[in-house]
């Protein structure tokens, strides 16, 4: 909080002129916001902790532990992104989007293959998800893209050119193979066309087109685990002890929950820890169980406010950049909420997208950190103009 | 920076904005509306009781979704006569999950003292588990109850152990249908994984041989599911709910009749201790359906080994036996046919109109082909003969002749329509379809074409001819029925719970054989003339009107003196008269059988016909004949083909 504390002390002061920014418009609420969420995020990784250690040994440091020192990291690149003009990712826009391919590329070469997929690679010990990253990266370059393109957005070529630039890293994401982030990929492509103004005519088009594809993915993309986790939301009961296990227990667990919940570490299905990938995907079931309907409504009620901040910023932006950057990043987090939170109460199919802050993930929290640190350093850079 | 901002040069669109939250608040709204419905507004009851109530003290009670086997099917012989059991049994499973690493080494070892396990082997197991750590690994079945009790008392210094009543299967006449029903057996990793989806365990039970495997899903049922809450032990405390209500399993009513069954094993294992061997099969048919009324392969093993969890080295013993024991003989043993097969050379060569009805062909003592001579088997021949008398005497030199008429693309298509050369398509696993040789498999298999003598030798069943005894039976089968092929059942009927005939009896038919129903008729008078010519002298006394064919099927490497080893056959059928007393002249011409059967001892060496000998005091048995019209003695010989006369 010591950038809280600048603030006060000089609100026009040296650190402001030093750092050629008007601290001043710092945006207090949407730093506030998002970190009370990933404090959250860290209570429920303290109880998921407390389930795994009640269960059974749990390797290089627990989920609690691993927590914190990704929060630590996140705070550092929301600083550093924040200090940076984000004037100049317009004139690296390009270059970070060949880094961004290479990432990926890299990230299926290397990943390791413990699972299904390539999706993990491994730094320093901690497992780090590329593909994360290449959500904000995209982002950025498509920012870039629709606001060299303002005021000229009706037209088909300009859809054409940004579905274009998305589809090589949402193929790259779609091989490792992670369905989740390749439609959060679509859903921030869908966002930012329409906060930037795209004709609704050709957006509508495109989505006629998109639905007519669909039973070609179906056919051809998708692994049958995949297509296993999509439907079995359908009716869970049909294979309680197979696919719909993970929904059921999920359910019960969020029913169980009541107006106050059970308490933290207190939660019977959670404790027990029968949620398979209770601290990442299905973290809402735990949150759920344990802090109950009240506990759910503060955390809908922050990423509201949080949107809300980040929508302010983007309407304020004097440039395009900063507007389509804020929309992108807002489509992505409310997104990510819907599919996530609609996934584990039973409304939406399974697929492996993280819940902002809350899900135990260093990639995607070190990601939405250093959006937002972004956002920050475009709300800071609107007044240069007066000085 | 080098580009300092103008106000707002870029198109804003404050619908838009609105537009995405009202977006925004609409999703949240309804993911608020639906944790609503499902937090507040659902009854609480069960889910309220275990997350809130109860004391901190029960702190790591847990509520367990578990599978609620189903009971699986029984197994009828055709008169409703109880084959297999359900017994319950105490089985002690180990969940992984719920046994800590810490204490891992003590609760194995205390549990290796009351199983009077080895330690090594619960880890073993343990280890080898294809399931989640989520899922029992069972490691000892058939406790006996004093230990299950002591188990189940000692939950709390036996974290993560689970005692369990299951049923075992109980094959109430052992060894005598174990070829026919099979067994249960713990699933493999390979099977479970195609029949996860399907509900299956990894600690489940599977059919894995006989009936037992062809029919496990109608005998299986389906699991049902239920919540229990279980202490933090893994003990249950109280079942919650019943989720889904298991479905027990459908019961098979065999064609097999329990009694004939009995008869048939007692006359084949008085055959093979008079030969002094321990391999043969008996197979008895209704040939106007297909069912199969007993079916005995030698030697066998008891099916409960391996219910209750056979030992490692009974099973070496089993594997290592020559005469495989795991192998049902009467399916899956293909071996030359010998003449038994002439019954195909017979009505090809009639239907094909290359022999007329009373044409004669002279025997010889032996048929030249460039410069190999093809023997007769007395060395000297009958002189001129008709199909009859030729089938009646066997003549090798008279069946080698009619052989060189059909040619082997035609002596090929008739054995394949007498169910030769492929499966029979019967409900019992692991069959064996056998070989007719043609060109086009001898061009696949070897690249050049039949040989001249090889189509002599295909004639007689011999050389490349290779045929199971069930094959052999069907065929006299369909000769007998005149010229109907039936695929052979063991199943007669599916039954379910409440006794309702889900499945009722079919025959099914494989093909009417394309000849004419005189070449049948002309073939069961000359299997006829095979008795009353006493070229087996065995049957011709019996009051039983007996039609048949023997057969004497080389196989093998030669002995130190040049001899090789043979298979001893016998197939026939009586007609619906079967007594002589009610058909005097012994007429076979109506296609009326109701009895139809093959006998097979493998690598016999007798000459008195080991397998006519079965097959006349089974069907001594069969009619209920007190007389014994049993040889004393067996005549022990090598073989009559090459050792000289």
């Amino acid at each position: 909080m010591g950038v809280l504390r600048v603030e006060r002390d000089a609100p026009t002061g040296l650190a402001a002129r030093v750092g050629g920014v008007a601290w001043r418009d710092f945006d207090v609420q949407l730093f506030v916001y998002a970190v009370l969420l990933a404090t959250l995020g860290l209570t429920m990784a303290y109880s998921n902790t407390a389930a795994q250690l009640a269960g059974e040994a749990s390797q290089g440091g627990t989920t609690f532990v691993r927590g914190v020192v990704w929060a630590v990291v996140a705070l550092v690149a929301f600083a550093a992104a924040m200090a940076f003009d984000y004037t100049w990712l317009k004139a690296f826009s390009w270059p970070i989007y060949v880094m961004n391919l290479a990432l990926l590329v890299a990230s299926l070469a290397l990943g390791s293959s413990d699972a299904v997929s390539a999706r993990w690679v491994s730094i320093f010990g901690l497992q780090f998800q590329f593909s994360e990253i290449a959500k904000i990266l995209m982002i950025v370059v498509l920012a870039r893209y629709l606001a060299d393109r303002d005021r000229r957005l009706d037209s088909l070529a300009a859809i054409v050119g940004a579905c274009l630039v998305v589809i090589p890293p949402w193929v790259l994401v779609l091989l490792q193979p992670d369905l989740g982030t390749s439609l959060v990929f679509i859903a921030v492509l869908v966002g930012m066309l329409f906060m930037a103004g795209a004709s609704l005519r050709w957006l509508g088009a495109l989505a006629v087109a998109t639905l007519a594809a669909l039973p070609l993915v179906w056919t051809y993309v998708l692994h049958d685990y995949q297509k296993e986790r999509l439907t079995s939301f359908l009716d869970p009961a049909k294979d309680p002890l197979g696919a719909g296990f993970q929904l059921l227990t999920a359910q019960k667990a969020v029913s169980s929950g009541g107006l106050l919940g059970a308490g933290l570490t207190n939660g019977a299905q959670s404790q027990s820890n029968l949620l398979p990938v209770q601290a990442t995907d299905f973290v809402f079931a735990v949150l759920a169980e344990e802090l109950g309907f009240i506990g759910c409504v503060v955390v809908f009620l922050l990423f509201a406010a949080l949107l809300w901040r980040i929508l302010t910023i983007a309407w304020r932006s004097r440039d395009p950049f900063g507007l389509m950057f804020g929309a992108g990043v807002a489509s992505m987090i409310l997104f990510q909420i819907v599919v996530n939170v609609g996934m584990v109460l039973g409304m939406m199919p399974i697929t492996g997208i993280p819940l902002p802050f809350i899900t135990h993930g260093g990639a995607s929290l070190v990601s939405i950190a250093i959006g937002l640190g972004i956002l920050q350093s475009i709300a800071m850079r609107q007044q240069r103009a007066e000085w | 920076m080098s580009v300092l901002q103008t106000p707002a040069t870029h198109e804003r669109r404050p619908a838009r904005f609105v537009a995405f939250a009202l977006v925004a608040v609409l999703a949240l709204g309804g993911l608020t509306t639906r944790l609503f419905a499902m937090q507040l507004a659902a009854a609480p009851a069960p889910a309220q009781a275990p997350a809130v109530v109860l004391p901190v003290a029960e702190a790591g009670r847990q509520i367990v979704t578990e599978p609620v086997p189903s009971t699986r099917g029984l197994i009828y012989d055709r008169s409703k006569h109880l084959l297999v059991e359900n017994v319950p049994t105490f089985t002690v499973s180990v969940r992984p999950a719920d046994l800590p690493l810490s204490q891992q080494p003590e609760v194995i070892g205390r549990l290796a003292g009351l199983l009077d396990l080895a330690a090594t082997t619960i880890t073993e197991t343990l280890d080898g588990a294809i399931g989640s750590r989520f899922d029992p690994v069972a490691i000892a079945h058939d406790v006996p109850e004093q230990t299950a009790r002591l188990i189940s008392e000692d939950s709390l210094t036996l974290p993560g152990v689970e005692v369990t009543v299951e049923a075992r299967r109980d094959y109430l006449d052992g060894p005598l249908f174990t070829q026919l029903i099979g067994w249960t057996g713990p699933i493999d990793a390979a099977s479970y994984a195609s029949l996860k989806r399907q509900g299956y365990l990894p600690d489940d039970r599977i059919g894995k041989a006989g009936v037992e495997s062809t029919y496990e899903s109608a005998l299986r049922g389906a699991y049902g599911v239920r919540e229990v809450e279980k202490d933090g032990t893994g003990r249950t405390l109280r079942v919650l709910s019943t989720t889904t209500p298991p479905q027990a399993g459908d019961s098979l009513v065999l064609t097999i009749d329990a009694k004939e069954q009995r008869l048939a094993q007692q006359a084949l294992d008085w055959g093979l201790k008079k030969a002094g061997v321990r391999r043969g099969a008996i197979v008895v048919m209704n040939p106007q359906t297909g069912e199969v009324l007993a079916m005995v392969s030698e030697p066998t093993y008891d099916a409960n080994l391996f219910s209750r969890g056979i030992t490692t080295a009974a099973f070496q013993k089993l594997l290592a036996d020559k005469d495989l024991p795991l192998m049902n003989h009467a399916i899956g043993d293909i071996q030359p046919p010998g003449s038994t097969y002439k019954l195909v050379t017979g009505s090809g060569v009639l239907a094909d109109r290359k022999l007329g009805l009373t044409e004669t062909v002279l025997s010889k003592p032996y048929v030249q082909l460039g410069s190999t001579l093809f023997w007769e088997w007395n060395r000297a021949g009958w002189g001129p003969l008709d199909i009859k008398d030729g089938f009646a005497h066997s003549s090798d030199t008279f069946f080698y002749q009619l052989s060189e008429r059909l040619g082997i693309a035609r002596l090929a298509f008739w054995a394949r329509q007498y169910g030769f050369g492929s499966t029979t398509g019967i409900d019992l696993p692991a069959e064996a379809g056998g070989l007719v040789p043609s060109d086009p498999w001898k061009l696949d298999t070897f690249g050049q074409t039949i040989f001249p003598g090889e189509v002599l030798q295909a004639g007689i069943g011999q050389g490349y001819d290779l045929a199971t005894p069930l094959q052999v039976a069907n065929a006299y089968a369909a000769m007998a029925n005149g010229g109907t092929l039936y695929q052979p059942q063991v199943v007669r009927e599916i039954v379910s719970p409440d006794g309702a005939v889900i499945r009722p009896f079919t025959p099914k038919v494989v093909r009417k054989i394309a000849a004419p129903s005189w070449v049948f008729t002309t073939m069961r008078e000359a299997a006829r003339r095979v008795v009353t010519s006493r070229h087996t002298y065995n049957l011709v006394d019996l009051p039983i009107v007996v039609a048949g064919k023997t057969g004497t099927a080389e196989f093998g490497l030669r002995d130190k003196n040049g001899v090789l080893p043979y298979h001893n056959w016998f197939a026939g059928f009586t007609p619906k008269k079967a007594w002589t007393k009610d058909n005097p002249t012994g007429d076979v011409s109506k296609p009326d059988s109701q009895l139809a059967f093959a006998v097979f001892i493998y690598n016999a060496g007798t000459l008195g016909n080991t397998a006519t000998e079965v097959a006349k005091y089974y069907l001594q048995l069969h009619y209920g004949i007190t007389k014994d019209y049993r040889l004393p003695q067996l005549v022990v010989r090598s073989n009559f083909y090459e050792g000289g006369r």
